[in-house]
């Protein structure tokens, strides 16, 4: 090609629902010979309940273990020996299970997940199994590797008022421990049924023979009434807060600061993206220049809104969070400080249209990028359609986002920053190092 | 509730067809330098990669993370704009700096939106031919590396890959992965300048890109970008004398729940007629989710979460490895296992069905991985790499398909004598060196 018309995305888009409440939604590509099938539950780590910390995340291990006409594990083979490649995960809000194919086994994609939604057919034994991969899972990410609960399960501990939200999702040992047969049985009654989930497929499909074969496979699979939405509400915080962790296994210390971001799918929560590309993203990024650059106090500052994903995955409250690790020399005061002297001005002006259409640069290729990379191809842009399908109601309103940026004036970066950037709304974690010799 | 489940027979997936690759444009520049223009996806974003083959084994003896310090210091803008500039017109464009080395090569890459690829290949060839070296960031550089230097030390991965390359590598440089503190003192910014300026150039570069943009205008702003750069020089590298003897070395960890492990030894490099058929090896015995070693310590002992085996290669060079962190109390177990794994496959060949299994796994993979603009750049990059050509990327599959079960039992006996593997584990001593005991003596404290 000799030239192209400026970006503009356009993801194609069919959607579906089947008679038992099944959402399907489908996205053709056909630049490569490989297809993504993705199914999501609405359900994750904020659902639940008391007593049973980590208890969706154990469900999605369980959810390997063997279904009505596949026995442990043998889902993972059937993937596998037809050339394909899968996982699962736990967010916040979902659960997500995925593989990615060569398209001519589309139709065995299909019949398995089908097969997997009909519900987990394990004994005792594959479930104590599991319990020990899982407790595993939590020494090597968490109790036994420095900054491992940091800042995620540190700082929503701290920060939020609903256990919904604050909770730890990975879950409490004595919890995984007490979780049994029947609570699988229950969790999956309550969760699972085909109304409360989406089916995507993305990638060198026919649509036409792709919903042909959704609806062989799913479409009687019993309907059930999906889940009552939870209440995730979070109050208007009033007041800064501050706290210090100790960290036994760190050598140096480290800072989180959050603040609560504003609802999903208004125009504040596209300004806090733009904000977030503002101070966090990128080595032009303020925090970037201010804090390494120009102070020297650290050699990388991350920042984002979703510990679990980007700001797309996740349904709000959600806080945007920036994190650095320092030298025992540098005090948090001196780093609040340097904080502020980014923040501040956002607060006091208008940041100038140059700067605005930079960072709507910054966020259209960040989406980019999330559509087209990934270590399993097709499963990024499968991801943005199922999680608007299944938190908004749309998949389609993925070819919303780049407008909605887009729409931004300075005005509403500058009054989004006012209240949700504002000190009160902030907390600030101190991570001690233990290990500190 | 079984008998309301209706019987759909299972699909069965018909062969995989051998499916083309995306096409690749190869063009030379004046001065020798190749530009590899991939179009590929629907996407309207542009993966670019300068590529320069200079890396960590191009350090001298006591200067280990100089190549950190230089990729840091690219981080710090151009002769004509600091840091901050930079940044700003890359970011202007969508895109962000990414800087990532390894032994041999330093790789300067972006993506960016589909209509400004050729202003992004102006822009990182003029930080690669052109990086600033200011030499007022040196200290503050410096204090980021010991930071980071610090932090590895905490992290048990960290140290077991560095235990495991030092046993199987000794003092070469593929051995020397974590400096010392006064060793990173020395380093200064003339160091990471000239060990720049004397590699980087036309003759040791390589510019790739793929996704959808226009291929004439990037290749115009390659030719003017690069236009007049120096030679450079290409890293000549003593070869590597790999070790093929039992150690077991523990990283002390008091209190740890986990011992982090890695067991290996070297193994046929890419372009070995072996190769293809030892990554087939690797995936069948742990490199897979269905592996054998994974369905042995996680599935059926819930010994580990994330076991893993991976072949490791450098030109002329590769080594297997398994890693995993397991529970303190099996670690012994777990070493039993995976040794009893390896065994396994010297004393018998994988059957026909669990074979032809690896192989559509193997095959899949290849053409999945190859779906994307960063996965097309990574596969370019090993070409490049290791002297191979697009016969190699052609004739994949065709290899894989080829391989049997007595060879893979061949490579197995041939390559993988677990008499021949070092141990590395970081974990609690006092918990775990009884425990190891059965394979062999343990040597006495070691640091990373």
């Amino acid at each position: 090609m000799t030239s192209l018309p400026a970006f503009a995305l356009d993801i194609p888009v069919e959607r579906h629902r089947l008679a038992n409440g099944l959402r399907v939604v489908l996205s053709p590509d056909r630049s490569a010979p490989i297809v993504c099938v993705a199914v999501y539950y609405h359900v994750g780590m904020r659902l639940e309940p008391p007593g049973r910390t980590g208890f969706a995340h154990l469900f999605e291990h369980l959810m390997f273990q063997g279904s009505p006409h596949m026995g442990k594990m043998e889902l993972v083979r059937l993937v596998q020996q037809n050339g394909g490649t899968l996982n699962g995960s736990t967010r916040y809000d979902f659960t997500n299970y995925f593989e990615v194919m060569p398209a001519n086994a589309l139709d065995l994609a299909l019949w398995m997940e089908a097969d997997r939604m009909r519900g987990p057919v394990i004994t005792q034994a594959e479930l104590d199994n599991q319990r020990d991969v899982v407790k595993n899972e939590i020494r090597v990410n968490v109790t036994n590797r420095p900054y491992g609960s940091f800042p995620w399960l540190d700082m929503q501990a701290r920060a939020y008022e609903n256990w919904h939200n604050s909770h730890n999702g990975y879950g409490d040992m004595a919890d995984l421990d007490a979780a049994s047969l029947e609570d699988v049985r229950a969790f999956f009654d309550t969760y699972y049924s085909p109304a409360n989930a989406a089916l995507v497929v993305a990638g060198d499909i026919d649509t036409e023979e792709a919903l042909r074969l959704a609806q062989r496979y799913f479409e009687d699979i019993p309907a059930a009434p999906p889940p009552p939405p939870p209440d995730l509400s979070e109050p208007r915080q009033e007041e800064e807060k501050r706290w210090t962790r100790v960290d036994p296994l760190a050598t140096r210390p480290a800072l989180a600061v959050s603040y609560h971001v504003p609802e999903r799918g208004t125009p504040e929560f596209y300004a806090m993206g733009l904000l977030n590309q503002a101070l966090a993203q990128g080595e032009d990024s303020l925090l970037h220049s201010e804090l390494v650059l120009k102070r020297g106090l650290t050699g990388e500052v991350d920042g984002g809104i979703n510990f679990l994903g980007h700001m797309h995955n996740a349904q709000t409250p959600l806080l945007w969070t920036s994190t650095l690790v320092h030298d025992s020399d540098v005090t948090v005061d001196q780093l609040i400080e340097a904080y502020d002297a980014v923040i501040n001005p956002l607060l006091e002006r208008p940041l100038g249209e140059e700067v605005v259409h930079r960072l709507r640069a910054k966020a259209r290729s960040g989406l980019l990028r999330t559509i087209a990379e990934g270590v399993y191809p097709r499963f990024g842009v499968a991801d943005l359609l199922a999680v608007f399908e299944l938190l908004e109601g749309d998949a389609a309103r993925v070819n919303e986002i780049d407008a909605r940026f887009a729409a931004l004036t300075p005005e509403v970066l500058l009054r989004t920053a006012q209240e949700y950037l504002r000190p009160t709304n902030r907390n600030v974690l101190a991570l001690e190092a233990g290990a500190n010799s | 509730m079984t008998q309301e489940i209706p019987n759909h027979p299972r699909p069965v997936v018909p062969p995989l067809e051998s499916s083309a690759l995306p096409a690749r444009r190869v063009e030379t520049l004046a001065g020798g330098m190749t530009v590899t223009l991939v179009p590929a996806g629907v996407v309207p974003i542009a993966a670019i990669r300068v590529v320069v083959r200079a890396g960590s084994a191009d350090v001298p003896a006591g200067r280990t993370w100089l190549d950190r310090l230089v990729q840091d210091y690219l981080g710090e803008g151009t002769e004509s704009r600091d840091a901050e500039t930079f940044a700003g017109a890359l970011a202007a464009l969508g895109g962000r700096l990414d800087i990532e080395g390894d032994e041999h090569t330093t790789t300067i890459s972006t993506e960016v939106p589909s209509e400004h690829a050729p202003a992004a290949v102006t822009l990182l060839a003029e930080l690669a031919r052109a990086p600033r070296f200011p030499e007022g960031s040196a200290k503050r550089l410096l204090e980021d590396l010991e930071r980071t230097l610090d932090i590895a030390g905490s992290q048990p991965q960290w140290l077991a890959h560095a235990g495991f390359r030092r046993a199987v590598y000794g003092d070469h440089p593929y051995g020397r992965v974590l400096p010392t503190s006064e060793g990173l003192a020395t380093l200064g910014f003339r160091d990471a300048r000239d060990f720049w300026h004397e590699r980087a150039g036309l003759a040791s570069t390589t510019l790739m890109a793929a996704g959808l943009f226009d291929e004439d205008a990037v290749l115009e702003a390659a030719r003017r970008g690069f236009e007049g750069w120096g030679a450079g020089s290409r890293s000549s590298v003593a070869p590597s004398e790999a070790s093929t003897t039992r150690s077991i070395r523990i990283v002390d960890r008091p209190g740890a729940e986990q011992s982090t492990l890695q067991v290996g030894r070297p193994v046929p490099a890419p372009g070995h007629p072996d190769y293809v058929a030892f990554e087939v090896l690797n995936s069948l015995l742990g490199g897979s989710f269905y592996s054998r070693i994974t369905l042995n310590i996680r599935e059926d002992k819930g010994y580990t979460y994330s076991p893993r085996s991976s072949i490791s290669s450098r030109p002329g060079d590769a080594y297997w490895v398994e890693a995993a962190d397991v529970t303190t109390n099996v670690t012994g177990a777990s070493l039993r296992e995976i040794l009893g794994e390896v065994e396994r496959l010297r004393a018998e060949p994988p059957s026909e069905e669990e074979l032809a299994g690896i192989l559509n796994y193997v095959a899949g993979s290849f053409v999945i991985r190859q779906a994307t603009p960063g996965g097309i750049l990574n596969h370019l990059e090993f070409l490049d790499l290791h002297g191979l050509d697009v016969s190699y990327s052609a004739s994949y599959v065709a290899r894989v398909r080829e391989v049997t079960p007595a060879e893979v039992q061949r490579l197995a006996q041939e390559y993988l004598d677990p008499a021949g593997m070092p141990i590395v584990i970081v974990g609690d001593r006092s918990q775990v060196e009884e425990q190891v005991a059965e394979f062999g003596p343990v040597e006495e404290a070691a640091g990373a």
